[in-house]
């Protein structure tokens, strides 16, 4: 049997997947790596580390349930996280670690050139909203900062551009990718003058871009053999995890939008046309040429989640937090829709859309004598969710939405989904894969293998089987709620950021 | 609780016990100017608070006491009263010499200890690693210690057992103590960057999946379980993961023979390197140098 795998490079881990070529999942391995803040605003990541994670990884899936099976390995497609950014010296040798997506050290650079008449040029060229994740402002960061390590790059890499060169030897950097840089002009699809001078370097120190379909060369003679793939193993440079999320969900076309739930998460809509919106809430990346995926991102997903279990939960054994979220879930369960009125704002780790405020902060509010613990768990959820909603709203301001697709471990558990259907009022599915990614890694490959025709007819193949139904009932509450949230959220920018400075200064 | 103290040489109760250098307990009614100097000494000191409020340096670092609190002063590590002399209270305290083990200098009990010889192993290890010197609310150490002063002043038949078993209990008993102190028993992925941290930080010594349990926290079962759900590696193959980055990074580097790599990043032998190089890799250390190298 043929198979075809994809190796995505996420924010915590590699996952590698196997699929036949009708799409069915054959198997699948992960391996972590760490994320390490060695400063408050640092996050960074080794690339050797997460290069031979994903050889070991890669190897152990192919020597455990590829080769006895006597499976032929035809492609392999990459995906991965957006905007980190990896200095190499002329050798392809790192220059220290790769700075990842959550990395906030360029926040007096993304302050300063967003509010100007430059940094709104830029984002309208290059799609990407001025923020400390994006690649122009990190680059710009290490001009200012770090002259020693700025002077010696020979190129500004992203982590999947510097393992593809390892394996290969090809620099490049796919469309989607470099959409995300806030270097490429998502119209003409060339690095963007303006953004490159602001960043301070030309585009010999960035790569070649290529289209998602390009084959960056052959694998090398070495990794060939210890990997035990055949020489003719095609390579595919691939997208990136928000692109191909999207695609696996199987969201395409007008009025659908999809919605992605882990640590952080997103709400997305695919369109031929750039949105273009005058307060740059939203990213425009690039899948292929006239297909952009826009939509925007929150800091405060999952994790959020994750934090109140880890405060608040019952833990019967040690670590075993899956268990106490369960219990969580069920006890929310027993409170009425809106929590009796008890608000959660949950911008613990500031917010990106809609309200794009680093200083945003954590509230409870509304609260009463006569709430308990239960109503704080299910307003905690229940924040999360308005959250989504809030993106979701905004983007309806540019296009229609009459249906859901969402992923991701936290979206997905069954309560959570009915409650996205009934704060969106929309019918909603559930992406039957527990990887979007992979499925949209797939897609692509099998495009670019002759087995769909386009986008559109791969999309179609993606099986949506769990539906749920809105509650016009719970929405009317919902909805009430919402806007008090909707206001809160913006109405308090003085506090947050006052309160931000008194938590910068008290903690140092 | 009367007051007493047993020093080695001169109590008659401690001479089957050579490895007890000291055993007391103080009430401490007045306040008496340098009661209490800063003293370092070859042995491991463990003092436990009955009544009152302590203030002391530990290591450099001050720290405060309060009843049923233990500290716990490994051997070299300085110790003395934050002002000089002793707080008014009442404490107990055992000074107990341990054996250092080259090359990591890591202790060891004497013969007398019937701890087996890998977890007396793994105990020293997490005593020697921990940062945290004070146990707080730790009175099973407090009970311990009072039966080892029945047990040396009634010299029933077999005391001579129960004092030293006694002793093992108290080793454990703060050992469990320390990791769990130090750790989350609810968030997985920060306990294991700590660990991860351990693990970078002495990358050359050879870890057992033993002891990274118990710097964790667990059962060696529940670990290997948890670490491959989270990681997708066991233990052993994530430390291998870490080395063999580590050593491409040095390879990368024109410095530095390949046989000192090996040793460095924790493979115990060039040969046991460069076979498990090659297998994830395709190229042994020296073509992987070679093809790495700055070209000139």
């Amino acid at each position: 049997m043929e198979c075809v795998i994809t190796i995505e490079l996420g924010t915590n881990a590699v996952r590698v997947f196997a699929f036949d070529l009708t799409g069915n999942h054959v198997a699948s391995m992960k391996g972590s790596y760490p994320t390490f803040h060695s400063q408050p605003d640092y996050s960074e990541q080794d690339p050797e580390q997460m290069f031979i994670t994903m050889l070991y990884v890669l190897k152990n899936l192919l020597n455990e349930k590829i080769h006895p099976q006597k499976h032929k390995v035809t492609c392999i497609c990459f995906s991965a996280s957006m905007h980190s950014v990896l200095a190499v010296d002329n050798n392809g040798t790192p220059l220290g670690n790769a700075i990842t997506w959550s990395d906030n050290r360029g926040k007096k650079e993304a302050a300063k050139l967003k509010g100007s008449a430059l940094g709104k040029k830029i984002y309208t060229a290059t799609g990407t909203p001025i923020h400390p994740m994006s690649p122009l402002i990190k680059i710009a960061w290490f001009r200012n900062n770090d002259k020693e390590r700025f002077r010696k790059a020979f190129k500004f890499l992203s982590i999947k551009s510097y393992i593809i060169q390892q394996l290969t030897g090809e620099y490049c950097t796919d469309y989607s990718m470099a959409s995300a840089t806030g270097l490429m002009n998502i119209h003409t699809l060339n690095w963007e003058h303006d953004a490159l001078n602001y960043a301070g370097i030309k585009t010999d120190r960035l790569t070649n871009l290529v289209p998602v379909f390009h084959s960056p060369g052959k694998l090398r003679k070495a990794y060939q053999t210890s990997l035990g793939l055949p020489a003719g193993v095609k390579i595919i440079i691939g997208s990136s995890d928000g692109c191909l999320a999207t695609l696996g969900a199987g969201v395409w076309g007008e009025g659908k939008a999809t919605i992605t739930i882990e640590d952080s998460g997103a709400v997305r809509v695919v369109g031929k046309k750039v949105l273009q919106d005058e307060k740059q809430r939203f990213f425009n990346y690039l899948l292929t040429k006239n297909c952009y995926v826009s939509g925007g991102p929150t800091n405060n997903g999952g994790v959020i989640f994750d934090w109140f279990a880890k405060q608040f939960g019952d833990f019967k054994n040690p670590f075993d937090i899956e268990h106490s979220m369960d219990l969580l879930i069920n006890e929310a369960s027993k409170v009425a829709v809106g929590s009796e009125g008890l608000l959660f704002l949950p911008y613990l780790l500031g917010e990106r859309a809609p309200i794009w405020n680093a200083d945003a902060r954590g509230s409870y509010f509304g609260l009463n004598i006569n709430h308990d613990r239960q109503h704080f768990i299910r307003a905690t959820i229940e924040g999360i969710l308005y959250e989504i909603y809030s993106i979701g709203k905004t983007l309806q301001e540019h296009r229609t939405i009459r249906s859901l697709s969402i992923n991701g471990s936290f979206a997905s558990i069954p309560f959570c989904a009915q409650m996205i259907a009934d704060i969106f009022n929309k019918p909603l599915n559930v992406s039957k894969h527990s990887d979007s990614i992979g499925l949209g890694a797939f897609l692509l490959s099998a495009i670019e293998m002759g087995i769909y025709k386009n986008l559109d007819e791969a999309a179609k193949t993606v099986v949506l089987p769990d539906s749920y139904k809105p509650d016009r009932e719970n929405h009317a509450v919902y909805n009430k709620y919402f806007k008090i949230f909707e206001s809160l959220s913006v109405k308090l920018f003085a506090e947050f950021e006052s309160i931000a400075n008194l938590q910068r200064t008290e903690t140092r | 609780m009367n007051q007493f103290l047993l020093q080695q040489g001169i109590s008659r109760e401690l001479q089957l016990f050579s490895h007890i250098i000291e055993f007391a307990l103080k009430k401490n009614n007045t306040i008496q100017l340098n009661s209490l100097h800063t003293t370092a000494t070859e042995n491991l000191r463990i003092y436990y608070v009955i009544d009152g409020k302590f203030e002391w340096i530990i290591h450099e670092q001050p720290h405060i006491l309060y009843p049923g609190d233990v500290a716990m002063i490994l051997p070299g590590q300085k110790f003395g009263g934050g002002k000089g002399f002793l707080d008014i209270g009442t404490l107990s305290w055992i000074s107990i010499k341990v054996n250092k083990l080259e090359p990591d200098e890591n202790l060891f009990p004497g013969k007398w200890s019937s701890l087996s010889e890998s977890e007396a192993l793994t105990i020293g290890k997490i005593l020697l690693l921990s940062q945290k010197p004070v146990l707080v609310k730790l009175k099973e150490a407090g009970t311990i210690l009072e039966n080892i002063k029945t047990e040396l002043f009634k010299q029933e038949i077999g005391f001579t057992t129960r004092v030293n078993q006694l002793l093992d209990e108290l080793f454990i008993l703060i050992t469990r103590q320390l990791t769990q102190q130090n750790n989350s028993r609810r968030d997985f992925p920060q306990t294991f960057m700590k660990l991860e941290q351990a693990l970078r930080h002495r990358l050359s010594y050879q870890w057992t999946v033993e002891e990274m349990a118990a710097l964790v926290g667990l059962g060696t079962t529940a670990f290997n379980e948890k670490v491959k759900s989270y990681t997708g590696f066991s233990p052993l193959n994530y430390l291998i993961n870490i080395r063999i980055s580590e050593a491409i990074k040095l390879l990368k580097r024109p410095d530095g023979n390949v046989t000192d790599i090996a040793l460095d990043t924790g493979f115990y032998s060039s040969q046991h390197f460069s076979t498990t190089f090659k297998k994830l890799t395709g190229y042994t250390p020296s073509e992987f140098r070679k093809n790495n190298l700055p070209k000139k």
